[in-house]
Order: structure tokens, then sequence, then C-alpha cells
């Protein structure tokens, strides 16, 4: 019995060591921004290269002497995807680690409950990944730095109705998965205006690997294309599908699917596919050019995708308000980042607009060439 | 003080009350009455979306949405319960993952639930005092539960069905209200993680979210009220307490499991009986062995 | 169009019901839900996609690497995790395995990535045949006659070898067994052992089937071959069998149906359909009450 008694007493005080341990010590030297992402568990893959651009501007920050004379510092903390610990981190970030700013979480869901917390308490939030509805609605500390749907879509259906003579599509949508569900009702109303019509909707699940019975589905309705708006796991997989199936069809979806994955999983079947994206690693830019060398340089010939390109943008954002605002408080500095107008990221030129939303500036449309992406056409947004 | 009582460790407080909650809830159904259960976390969503709902869009006062979801899923319990309690051991928890998967799906498809979008944002109104409140109402009714002879029945239905039916105990009908509580209290923690979290979707209540309530209950001590609350607790924090070892953090929690297992194979806290072992350590009572059933160290 | 769906739902059941086999005898066994089983499957998948990356060995000696490899995983597996705790609740043993299932796939994500990779391309030329309106791919055909193989293999493992008789005279009476003097734990390393060389076999032909293999490939498609398992009645190896294909062609109607978004609901629908009209399966034998 004593035994027990002496674990309980020894937990409790193990709580108490590790709520008191680690609190940041406040040293006004340094100025610290949160990431905020899943590093573990199935969402891994866009924190941790969210992490590794955030990683290299923060590099190159302090090599040319940080921001307004200090240091700049990542505090990273996993959390899994979960929820739960998405609030906790955020929350740790604001109490313990007394973060200028967050930049995370590259999930639409996980910004969500980031920004109840961030917000109130005077935070600034920075998403580098969240493109759904219902994010920066929840206060003027919370801004997003990605390629919106509602902006990228209409401007490409526009573009295959036009140029390659799409008249009648089927939408897949994976009906787990936020980001594709949001997808699809812009895509839909985008379709529905530029007179596109609509054959079948398909429905399938992140983490299938069978799309067998979708793709007999498609093969039945002989559509001109494809509009996917899941990611690029099942992208690649839905299309080495479609070309087992002997079918000959590109498809069209959102920068979810931009990665070397989407290329190695789809194989000859997502040859001719496209992707809109605020990144294209193809026909850079000088600034991206030099981006993708220093990246490559560090990461042993490794490509950067599209988390990295944000990941990276959001931190040179962040400190280029600061630099402007002179001041590292996000009370002041809150202000400076809404006036952020044309600046020039390796993921498009943002500007963000009067309701905190971004634009990205143009529309990189790529299509997949020769087992690679390249540069299909850049499409210039109307900013109105 | 300040490093103790932040917004930090309040946040980790209320998570790890709505886990008590919850747990406690899982501890009647699995602990003390025997049934496994690998779907509490369907609970846990019902009572988030109904509560949600209740508040979201017809606007009813956060009392009466928290009964409400609370209720909801005590009711979608016994309906769960009625076909399903007359399985018998795995095939009863096989039925029970298989509802918990059902009804994700089911919320990912529905309209009024937002789909895989989910709901927000869900007025926060989850606050310290309240989470506290409910621990102790629900600790308290547990602990009467348990002492009472509803308590003992089901006690009775974990040791040996077929005795209690013999001794005249209608089991059906007391697993199907220990199953409705249960479900009450996930319903009950659910809503009020909705209202801390202020977003939910259906990825958040898989199994691996009934895995983890699961565990709590296991690893503090099968049908214990305190080890319930302490595996709660220490599983809870465990992923806090882990940070410092980074992305092995998970490679730890795994491990740990493990270890706590073969250590401590009946629970942390399994087969001490808490009312004994407080008052024996104030000295109000003489000691005598505690005829617990699965105190079983040194046992090989 | 009907018999390719039927197809494409056999090819996928034939897999659920190679890590169904691991389930069901390891339940027959020690009554265990092994949590960690689907984790093997996945090990499986990815100890066959190094072997034909790097060593670009053939699909059948990957396969036959995969499962030396697993049985030898699932040997310490059990070891370590599990055979401590065999005369504890049942419960903590599958705490344990819930353990080791966190822990295997938080370490492969560790070394590997938690990208989604895929086989190479030249694993195998996948030539469609055409038999009538039925096109079936060499791919498929391998993989049906691969399970079907290693199925009937399993059987005759079981029913005629020593082992297999003890493995059988186990499950029957874990007690009397022992009694008898067969050596229960080289029993049970057995059966993990034959369950993991199943499960790695399916993995591989899972990984280059769809093409992809991640660290989080295990818990679905562990958590649908278990309900496979029970579908058939746990224990029971042909009622895993017969689980595994039922439960891949109830899948595969559902998506032909159009009614995709709703796999997972109708594959546990069913299971719990036949549990309320048969509470131990399908081929599950009746449960005997011990008073």
């Amino acid at each position: 019995m004593k035994k027990s008694l002496a674990l309980i007493l020894t937990l409790s005080l193990l709580t108490l060591v590790a709520a008191g341990c680690g609190s940041g010590s406040g040293s006004d030297d340094v100025i610290k921004i949160g990431f905020l992402g899943a590093l573990t568990g199935e969402v891994a893959s866009y924190g941790i290269y969210t992490l590794k651009g955030m990683e290299l501007a923060v590099e190159e920050i302090n090599e040319a002497g940080g921001v307004l004379g200090k240091e700049l510092v990542i505090v990273e903390a996993d959390n899994r995807g979960d929820k739960g610990e998405i609030a906790n981190v955020t929350q740790k970030f604001i109490t313990k680690d007394k973060v200028s700013a967050i930049i995370g979480d590259p999930t639409t869901g996980g910004t969500i409950v980031a920004a109840q917390i961030a917000q109130p308490n005077k935070t600034v939030l920075l998403s580098a990944g969240a493109v759904g509805a219902g994010v920066v609605e929840i206060g003027d500390y919370i801004y997003r730095n990605t390629l919106l749907d509602s902006v990228a879509a209409p401007a490409v259906v526009k573009y295959v109705k036009e140029n390659l003579g799409w008249n009648k599509v089927c939408i897949v949508t994976s009906k787990n998965n936020d980001y594709s569900v949001g997808q699809t009702e812009v895509f839909k109303k985008a379709l529905a205006e530029n007179g596109v019509e609509v054959l079948s909707e398909e429905f399938i699940q992140d983490k299938d690997t069978n799309f067998s019975g979708q793709v007999t589905n498609i093969k039945a309705k002989n559509p001109d294309g494809i509009v996917f708006t899941g990611y690029y796991t099942e992208g690649g997989l839905f299309m080495a599908e479609v070309h087992k199936q002997g079918l000959d069809l590109d498809m069209v979806g959102g920068d979810g699917l931009l990665s070397n994955v989407l290329i190695e999983l789809g194989g000859q079947g997502v040859e001719g596919s496209m992707v809109f994206a605020g990144f294209s690693p193809e026909q850079p830019d000088e600034n991206t050019a030099q981006f993708i060398e220093k990246y490559k340089a560090k990461h042993n010939g490794e490509e950067p995708d599209m988390f990295v390109a944000q990941g990276y943008d959001a931190v040179k954002i962040l400190a280029a308000a600061m630099e402007k605002a002179g001041s590292s408080d996000p009370t002041v500095f809150k202000d400076a980042l809404a006036q952020t107008k044309d600046f020039p990221g390796v993921s498009g030129t943002t500007t963000f607009m009067e309701n905190r939303e971004p634009v990205k500036s143009p529309i990189s449309l790529l299509h997949v060439k020769d087992g690679k992406f390249s540069l299909l056409a850049k499409i210039p947004v109307e900013m109105d | 003080m300040d490093f103790l009582f932040n917004d930090y460790n309040a946040r980790i407080i209320i998570n790890i009350g709505i886990y008590i909650i919850m747990a406690l809830g899982l501890n009647l159904i699995t602990g003390v009455t025997g049934q496994l259960s690998l779907g509490h976390a369907a609970f846990m969503s019902i009572g988030a979306y109904t509560s949600s709902l209740l508040s979201m869009k017809l606007g009813l006062p956060f009392g009466v949405a928290l009964l409400g979801g609370s209720l909801t899923a005590a009711f979608f319990g016994v309906l769960l319960g009625f076909p399903t309690l007359r399985l018998t051991g795995d095939y009863l928890a096989m039925a029970t993952l298989g509802f918990a998967e059902i009804v994700r799906v089911i919320l990912t498809n529905l309209e009024v639930t937002g789909g895989a979008l989910g709901l927000s944002p869900i007025p926060y109104k989850t606050t310290m005092p309240l989470v506290l409140i409910s621990v102790i109402l629900i600790v308290f009714a547990m602990a009467r539960i348990e002492r009472s002879r509803f308590g003992r029945a089901l006690l009775a239905i974990r040791e040996d069905e077929i005795a209690a039916e013999t001794m005249g105990i209608n089991t059906f009908r007391y697993k199907i209200v220990a199953f409705a509580l249960g479900s009450f209290c996930a319903g009950l923690g659910g809503s009020l993680y909705a209202h801390f979290i202020t977003y939910i979707n259906p990825v958040d209540f898989g199994f691996n979210k009934s895995i983890e309530i699961l565990n709590m209950v296991v690893l503090g001590g099968m049908g214990s009220i305190p080890g319930t609350i302490l595996g709660s607790v220490v599983l809870t924090i465990a992923p806090e307490f882990l940070r410092f070892v980074e992305q092995y953090r998970m490679l730890f929690y795994g491990a740990l499991l493990v270890i706590m297992m073969i250590f401590r194979p009946n629970g942390l806290l399994g087969g001490v009986n808490f009312t004994d072992l407080v008052l024996k350590t104030f000295g109000l009572k003489k000691k005598k062995k505690v005829n617990g059933s699965s105190e079983k160290e040194g046992v090989k | 169009m009907f018999f390719e769906q039927l197809l494409n739902g056999i090819t996928v059941g034939s897999t659920y019901a190679l890590i169904a086999l691991g389930y069901t005898m390891v339940y027959g066994i020690i009554t265990l839900i092994n949590f960690a089983h689907g984790e093997i499957f996945m090990v499986g998948a990815f100890v066959g996609l190094a072997l034909t990356r790097f060593l670009n060995v053939n699909v059948f000696l990957a396969i036959l690497g995969a499962m030396a490899t697993c049985m030898l995983l699932g040997i310490v597996v059990e070891r370590i995790a599990y055979r401590p705790l065999r005369r504890s609740s049942r419960l903590s043993a599958l705490i344990s395995a819930i353990g080791v299932s966190i822990f295997i796939s938080t370490l492969v994500q560790l070394i590997r990535g938690p990208q989604t990779t895929n086989y190479p391309a030249s694993v195998i030329n996948n030539t469609v045949y055409t038999i009538g309106s039925i096109h079936i791919s060499k791919l498929q055909l391998i993989m049906i006659l691969v399970s079907a193989g290693l199925m009937i293999a399993l059987q005759l493992i079981v029913k005629y070898t020593k082992m297999g008789k003890a493995m059988r005279a186990t499950s029957q009476d874990y007690d009397a067994a022992s009694l008898m003097g067969i050596n229960i734990n080289q029993v049970i390393s057995f059966t993990f052992a034959l369950g993991s060389a199943l499960a790695a076999a399916g993995g591989v032909l899972v990984g280059i089937y769809f093409n992809a293999v991640g660290p989080f490939m295990g818990t679905s498609a562990g958590l649908k071959a278990f309900a496979a398992a029970v579908l058939g009645g746990i224990g029971s190896i042909p009622g895993a069998m017969l689980g595994g294909l039922f439960l891949g062609v109830a899948e595969i109607t559902a998506i032909a149906l159009g009614k995709s978004s709703y796999t997972d609901a109708i594959a546990f629908g069913i299971l719990f359909l036949v549990l309320l009209i048969k509470p131990t399966g399908i081929l599950g034998r009746p449960l005997q009450k011990k008073v």
C-alpha cells in the first residue's frame, strides 16, 4: 500500500515538475516564433516540410544580422495533428515561451483551433497551409499565406475549358478530408459558372488505397477530364488506377496534389495532369531559384515542396512586418503585417486584402511532363 | 506561483478533467461491469455534436446544450445496448468498435454536421470551475454507485455473469443501465470538449480516441475510481511531459504503455481500495488484508 | 463490369483474409486481440520494398524475405510484450499490444519519413489478360494465387504437422494441452511466426497492388482485417478466409453502387448485423458458458 501511495506522490511531483520546467526565460535579445504543426502522425509530412522551410528562412535572416538586430529563434513542438494537442501547444507558446508570432498549423482545422486561442491572447498567427473557410474571420491577429481555392479554382476552370476544351468532367472528392470537401464546393461553383457539366461525383477517403470501383464508374461516364480535390497520395494512386484500367484521362487539382510523391505513386497515370499552385519549382524567378538551390544544398539534393516554400515565406513575411513596424510586439507589428503588399515570396507574390485574406498572383498551373512538374501557364489574378 | 497557475496549466487541467469524466464512464462499463467497449469515442462524438448543434444552431444556453448532449449519448447507449449486450466478451467489443466506425462515417456524410469540415466556431464555454464541479459530481456519483446494491450487482456480473443471474440479478437490465450511465459520461465529456476546443470534426473521434480512453482505465486499474483518475492524469500529461524527447515522444509513449503493463499488469492502482488506503494512512483503521480479486503481485 | 468489380473485390478480400488469419490464430490460442498485427503487415510491406528497391529481387523473393523478417518480429514482439502478461488480465495484454503498435509505427516513421512511397515500377510488368469480357491483370492473378497458396499451406500445416496438432490442441484447451506435455511457449511462438508471415506476404502484395506503402497503412488495414476475422468467427481459420473475401466484395459493391463514402460503415454494418444474427460470426463455434 505504501508503494502505491509513493507512486501517487511521485507522479504528482512529476506533474508539478513538468508544469514548472522549461518555462520561457523571456529573454529580450531573441525573437521567438512558434512552429505549430505535426512532426509525427498521419499529417506529419505537412508539418515537417513547413518547419524545414522555416529553418532555412531563419538561418538566412540570422546570417544577415537578424530582425531588429535580434536573433530569430524557432520554438518547435509536435502536435501529432490532434486538436487537443494543437490547443495545448498554442497555449504553451503564448504562456511559457512568450513567442512573438506563431506559424501554423498547416491544416485548416488546426489553424481554427489555434486561432481561437491566439486571438484573445493577442499573438499573431500566420498559417502557411490553411486554405479552408472560417480562418481569418476569427480576428485581426489571424493571417494566412496560402493560395486560396476561391482565387485559383475559377481561373483554372476557365483555362481548361478554353484551352483544353473540357466540357464535361467527373469530380472526385475525399469525403473525410476537409480540404477536399471545401475545394469541391469551390470547384463546383466555378464549373457551373463556366458552363462545364459535371457528369458524376465520385467519393473516396483519405488513406484509401483501392480506387478500382470509382475508376470503373468514371470509365462508364466518359468525361473530358477529372477534377480531383484530394491530396497527392490518393491523387497519385487514383490516377495510377485510371491508367491501369486503360483510360486516357488527365486530372486537374489544387496544391494539395503538389508533391513528387504524386508522380512517384501515379507513374504514367499522372502524366499530363495539372495542379494549380502558388509555388512552382520549375522555371523559377531569380529569387526562387536561389531558394531552391540553398534548400537542395542543405538537404542532400531534396526538392523543396509547397509546404517548404510557404513555411519559408511565412517567416520572411513576419520578419519584414517586424522590421517595418520596428517592433516584435504583436500588438504593434500586426498592423504592418496587415499592410503587406506585393511581397515577393518564393511561393508567389502575396498581398493581404482588407479582410486579411491573401491574394497570391500569379497562379502557376503546373502539369506533369516526362515524370516532372513543369510550368504549363501562369495565370494572373485580377485583384478587386 | 505564476508558473503553476498559468493559462497553459489551466488548459491541461481542464483536459485532464474532461478525460477523467469520460474515463470514469468507461470504467463503469468495462472496469466495473466487465463489458469491453472499444467504441467510447462514439458516445463522446454524439455528445460533442449534439451539444454543439444545440448551442450553435438553436442558440440554447450552455447548460441545456450540455445536458442535451449527455442525454443523447446516454440514449444512444441504450439503443446500442439493447441488441448488443447479449453478446459476450470480444464480440461485444467488436460490435462497439463497429458502431463507433459507423457513427464516424455518418458524421462525415451528414449535411447538418458539416461533414469532414466539421463544426466551428462552437462558443467557448468550458471553464475550469465548471469542469472541476462536473468531475467532483461524477466522482461522487460513481463512488455512490460502487457502494450501492446496483454497484455490487455490476461487480457480480463482471465476476460471473451466470452466477449473478442465478442469484436473481437481472443482468441484462443492469448492463443496459451501466451502459447508459457510461455513455452519459462520455457525452458530457464530449460536450465539454467541443465547447473547449471550439472546433470538432469526425477525425477527432476515431478508434484511436476510444483506445486512448480505454488506456486510461486499464492503466489506472480496472474498476478502481482513483485508479481511473490517476490513469487519466498520467496519460493526459504524458504527451506534454514527454516533449523533451522531441520526435521520439510517441516512441516513448508506446514503450511506456508496454512497460507499465508488464510491471503493473493490473494497473497502477489495480486492487487498491482507496478508502481503506486513506483510512490506514491516517491510522484510522487497523491493517487488514485487502481481498481484491485482482491483486496478484508476485504470482507468476 | 460486374465481373471486373467482383474480381477487384476478391483481390482486396484475399489480402484482408491473409491479415485476418493472423488475428484469428493468435486469438484462438491466447484470446488476445493482437492490435500490433496491422503494424507487422506494414513492416512486411516495407521490408519487401527495401528488397525490391535495393537488391532488385523479384516479387516472390521479396515476399519470402518479408515473411522471414516478420516471423522474427512477431516472435520478438510476443516475447517482450505479451509473454510476461500471459497470466494477467486479457486487457493488460491488449493495452500492451496497443503500446507495441504505437511504438512500431512511430519507429518506422522516424526511420522512413511519414510519406507514402511506392514499389519500383519494374517489380511487375502488369500485363492484362482478357477472357471474354473480363479483364484480369497479372498482378491480380498473382495476388489471388499467392493468397490461395498460402492459405492452403496454412491448412496443411495446421491439419497435418505435429506443430499444427499442438496448435489445435492448445486452442481447444490451453491447460489440458500443457498438461499433455505440449510446450505451450513454443506453440505460441510458432503461431505468432505463422500469423506474422502471412501478414507480411499480405503487406508486400497490397504494397505492390495499390502502389502505396506508408507507416500508417497498418492501422486501417488491421482494423478491417480484424473485422473480417470476427465476421468469419474469430478463432476459426476458414472463417477468417471467408470473412476477408466477404468484406472485400462487400466494400467493392458499395463503391460500385456509388456509396463509396460509406464503405467503412458498410463493412462494419455487415459485421454488426452478422453478430446480431449469429453472435459468434459465420463459422464461429457456439460459445459454451461454463458454470
